[in-house]
This record gives structure tokens, sequence and C-alpha cells, in this order.
């Protein structure tokens, strides 16, 4: 059994974003933090790079448009055209209204899965869990992980400061 | 500032703190106790759920003519139902996203059952365009299916527009309804003591541990989804109306009709919401959660949207009369002294008289009241819908083709186990999923300062 890492629990998300902020300071990079809702302030502490699915939305919405407006173009044109009265066969005006909803749902689509892909999720099991303090069952909890992996982390060490820094409680976490 | 506070009422009531939130929300789902009168209230939305299964039976097997509609009148309550539920769809919506954009906390305990109730709604609505057709077992061919005709939908009819249209509502608000839920499920997984509870919802929560990382990119796409779902609103009811607009029939031909028709969708929605938060709110004992703050912000954007509709009642009744068109003229007359008279003026009663009441804060703020109002309102926009509907085809351009249609036992049976349905189906999610958002709702009492 390798260790994973520590998990330190804070009573409050204020005790949480301080202690986030001095093990930064203390140089400690891998580390994770953990919250029943979302705490804009560990963005910046933690480094969290800008994520760039918005691209990803606008690229699903951008493929399903012209995907659905090709589409129709190949039937009307191509695959069975019907010459009603001379009228044009790419009459694009009406088609606008399904490439417009084609292109919501490709959006969706790609925002839905691509958070879950750029999150790794579904996923079985994560190490956190084999924490016994870590559970979302009684609400408002807030953790801290500093990995193992991490150049400064030294055992001893890394749990005092953990502690200092206000940790209720600080727990080994099985890999 | 501090006057306006006081006359406010907050958004949320008491102290609270993190368990006592997790816990309430989250044992109503996991304790399954749920008072006697829920599941007798469920026992009768059954009894409608096997009514509306009769019902269809019988549509299919006698066929399209066993309900009320006739030439010239072929458009019957299978067209007004489909309107008027895709309509209650759309506050959800509404509440959800357009309020998550905006920024507004009140919409933080209201959204999760506004999104199933607008998911319900558009699976119910879904049902009657497809009832509708005569032979339903045919309605895959709005789809661009390979298929042994050889042939492809008309892609420049709104009925295919439609089809496409509640299709991506359906789809895009499940999507932004389960992306809502994960961080819930998470809690629920964790709460449950139960093996199979804990398997439910911990595969429904697909793993999902509440890291930073994963929550800076959840809100950013959440948004997204939210503003995506904003235009996709305005758009589906639009496309409804088209359907409409489309037909050179008097009375359907109109401009007025999208804006008119999604400003209708939101009062029958917002409508809707008060029907069910009113006694959601009593029934579980959370009136510290969904306050008198949110029920009276509803009826405010009840009467917003109303005042709308009268416009667009005014619209419809001017531009009738300054086409110069005999027949949009005759219609409109007839629409309001002919057969149809008593039910027009009915929905003018309740859609815009009854509203009224909604101006005046003590009725706001009166549940029992709100919600007598909240269902005439309800039965005020089905009516319309029904209006719109049947007075023109009746009145068209041949006089001597003129007739209407009769409402039989069989249009009473699917609107009513439709409802029953779409109850049936809120009782079961209330049963099953956090009624409440847990993860906003702690979110706001952090903001707020009301932690304990």
């Amino acid at each position: 059994m390798s260790l994973y890492g520590l998990m330190a629990v804070f009573a409050d998300p204020e005790a949480l974003v301080v202690a986030a902020r001095g093990m930064r300071e203390r140089g400690y990079r891998r580390m994770d933090a953990f919250s029943p809702f979302p705490m804009k302030e560990l963005d910046a502490i933690l480094e969290i790079p800008k994520t760039r699915l918005p691209w990803i939305v606008l690229a699903g919405g951008i493929a399903g448009a012209a995907l659905v407006y090709g589409l129709i173009w190949y039937s009307v044109e191509v695959d069975y055209p019907i010459n009603v009265g001379g009228r044009p066969l790419h009459s694009w005006p009406p088609f606008v209204v399904i490439t417009f909803e084609a292109g919501i749902l490709g959006a969706a689509f790609a925002g839905f899965l691509g958070v879950l892909a750029a999150n790794g999720l579904p996923r079985y099991h994560h190490p956190v869990f084999n924490a016994e303090s870590f559970s979302y069952a009684r609400g408002g909890k807030f953790y801290l992980l500093i990995e193992a992996a991490d150049p400064r982390y030294r055992k001893g060490v890394t749990k005092g400061q953990l502690t200092r820094l206000g940790a209720k409680a600080v727990e080994e976490v099985e890999a | 500032m501090a006057e306006a506070r006081a006359n406010n009422p907050a958004v949320m009531r008491g102290r609270h703190d993190f368990p006592e939130i997790s816990g309430r929300i989250g044992s109503i789902v996991l304790d399954g106790r749920l008072p006697r009168h829920f599941w007798t209230a469920f026992f009768l939305c059954f009894l409608l759920v096997l009514l509306l299964l009769y019902s269809i039976t019988y549509l299919i097997a006698v066929g399209v003519a066993a309900y009320g509609i006739d030439i010239p009148v072929a458009w019957g309550t299978m067209i007004s139902n489909f309107v008027w539920w895709i309509g209650i769809g759309h506050a959800g919506t509404l509440i959800s996203a357009v309020l998550l954009l905006l920024r507004q906390p009140w919409r933080a305990s209201i959204n999760r059952f506004a999104e199933a109730m607008t998911l319900f709604a558009v699976a119910m609505a879904g049902l009657f365009p497809i009832l509708h057709l005569g032979r339903p077992w045919f309605f895959y061919w709005l789809l661009p299916l390979p298929n042994v005709h050889m042939h492809w939908p008309q892609w420049r009819s709104p009925l295919v527009w439609d089809f496409a249209a509640i299709a991506t509502y359906a789809t895009v608000s499940l999507l932004f309804w389960y992306m809502g839920l994960l961080p819930d499920l998470a809690v629920l997984r964790d709460r449950a003591r139960s093996r199979p509870a804990q398997l439910f919802y911990g595969i429904l929560g697909l793993g999902w541990r509440g890291s930073a990382y994963h929550w800076s990119r959840y809100q950013v796409v959440y948004f997204l989804l939210a503003a995506l779902a904003t235009p996709l609103v305005v758009s589906v009811h639009s496309i409804v109306s088209l359907d409409f607009t489309f037909a050179i029939t008097p009375g359907y031909h109109s401009t007025i009709f999208p804006p008119y028709f999604v400003a209708g969708a939101l009062l029958s929605g917002f409508a809707m919401v008060l029907t069910i938060a009113i006694p959601l709110r009593w029934a579980f004992s959370v009136e510290d959660l969904i306050t008198v703050r949110h029920m009276e912000n509803a009826a405010k954007l009840m009467i917003a949207a109303g005042m709308v509709v009268a416009y667009g009642y005014v619209s419809e009744a001017f531009f009738a009369w300054y086409s110069g068109e005999p027949y949009e003229r005759a219609m409109m007359a007839q629409r309001a002294l002919g057969p149809y008279a008593p039910l027009f003026w009915t929905m003018l009663g309740l859609n815009c008289g009854v509203l009224q009441l909604l101006w005046f804060k003590g009725i706001r703020r009166n549940m029992p009241l709100l919600f007598a109002i909240a269902v005439a309102i309800n039965i005020g926009m089905w009516i319309e819908r029904y209006v719109i509907v049947v007075t023109g085809p009746s009145r068209d351009y041949l006089p001597s083709a003129w007739g209407e249609q009769s409402l039989t036992w069989l249009d009473f049976g699917i609107l009513f186990g439709s409802i029953g349905t779409f109850f049936a189906l809120v009782f079961l999610f209330i049963r099953i999923l956090p009624a409440i958002t847990i993860f906003e709702v702690e979110e706001l009492a952090e903001e707020q300062g009301k932690l304990k």
C-alpha cells in the first residue's frame, strides 16, 4: 500500500482558503481542495488554469449546425432534388431554423461531455475516497489534499504545517 | 436600502448550518418517510395515469375522430394540449437558466424542481403531436432516417422544425438538469446507508468528488449551458407558434404570434411553478428555504408576462380589423360573439381580469389566494390555446364550410390523464431525487452569512 497524500479537514470555507494559501506559500504545488460548493478563491490559490472548454462548446455548436445544414443541402440538391414550379432547390431561409436548433444541441452535448471528460468522470474509484473523513454526508466539510508526490512533501513536517494552519484532522490517504 | 430590506421578505429565513441543510433535503429522499397525504395524492394521480393509458389505447384503436375534431376544425385539443404543456415547461428553463445568468440568488432553492417541471411538461407535450397524427406509429417519418420510401422530411415545414425544436429542448433540458444534480447526487451517495441506495446514487453521481479543479470547469460549462438554453427556450415557443402562422387561416396568420406565444408560455409556466411550489413548501415544511419572496417574485413575473399576453390579445384584434380583410374581421367577431364566445370571455376574465389581483402585495403574499389565482391562470391559458386552435379553422374563407367541433370525454380523458401523469412524475421525482438544490442552498447560506 503506497501513500497517496495527506487529507486535512476544515470546518468552514474560510479556514480552507487560509490553509490552501498557507501551503501554497510554503511551496507546495501538488494539492487539491474539495468543497461541497464551488469556491472562487481557490482558483487563484491553486493556480487552476483557465479552462478551454468554451472553445469546445463553440466547436460543438458549429459542428452540429454545419452537419445538419450539410445534410439538408445534400438532401435537396443532390439526393432528392424536386423542382416545384421552378423555385430554387437551395432555399436557405427555412433551413436556418433546424440549423440553429442543431447548433444548440451540438454545443450542449460538447459542453456536457466535455466537462465530464476533462474532469475524468465518470470514474469508478479515486484515492480520496479511501480517506475515512472524506464524506459529504453531513454537508459542509472542506478538505485540502497534499499529494505525497509533491517535492516538498515530508510526512511529519507537512502534517504539522496543516495542523498549525487550522486543520481539524489530518489523515493519511492510501493510493 | 434598510427600508427596502424590511419591505422585502428574505430569500432565506432563519439561520442554518450545513449538516442541517443537507440533512433536511436529503432525508426527504433517503428516509422515505413521506406523509400519508403524499401517497394519497400520488394514488389519485396514478388513477389518472391509468385513465391516460386507457384513453390513448382507445384513441389509437378507434382513430382521431373519437375525440372532438371534425372538418373544418381538424386541429383540436391535441394541439392545444401540446402548446399548453410546452409553455408550462418554459418557466422552468427561465428560472434555472435566465435567473442564473442574471445572478438572482432567489432561484437557488426552486431551480431544481422548476427544471424537473420542464422535463416532465416537455415529456407530456411530446405525446400530443404524435397522438394527433392519426397513425402515430409513423411519427418517425419526421426524422431524416434512411427508409424504404427513399424520401426526406420537408425541411421547409414548421411541423418538421417543431419536431427538431422539441427534441432539442428536451435533450438540452435533460443535460442541464443532470449536470446540476451531480454534486447533490454525491451528497446522497455519502448519506445513503442501504446498499441499493448507495449503488443507485453512486452510479448516478458518476464519482463526483467536489475537487476545486472540477468545480472551476463545472461552473464555466454550467453557465454556458444556461446561456445556450436561453435563446433555445425563446426559439422553441416561437417555432411552435410558426405551426400556426405559416397557415393562411384567419386567426392563425399573424406576425404577433411568436412573442405572444413566448409570453403566454411564461405566464402559464409561472402559474404552474406556483401551483406546485405552494403545496410543496407547505407539505415538506421548507417555508424557510422556499420563502414568500420566491412566491412573490414568481407572481410579479406572472403579471409582467400576463400584460404582454394582454397586449397580444389587443394586437390580434386590432390587426384583424386593420387588415381590412373581411374574413379576418369575421373570424375575430365570431371568436368574441360566436359559438366559442363563452370560452373566449372566460379566457379574458381569467388571464386579463383575475391576473390584475396580483398587483396587490397583500394578495401576492397570501398563499391560499395566490394558489387559487395560479390555478385559475392555468385554466385560462389552456382555454386560450384551445380558442386559438379552434376558432380560426371554424370560420375559414368559405362560409358554406363553417363549422364547429365538440369536446368529447376522450378530450378530457387525455387532458386530465396527462395532468395526472405529470404530477405522478413530479411525486416520483420528489421521492427519488433532491427537489431542492443542496449545494446552491449551502452556497447561498454561506454568502448571505446565514450560517450558525
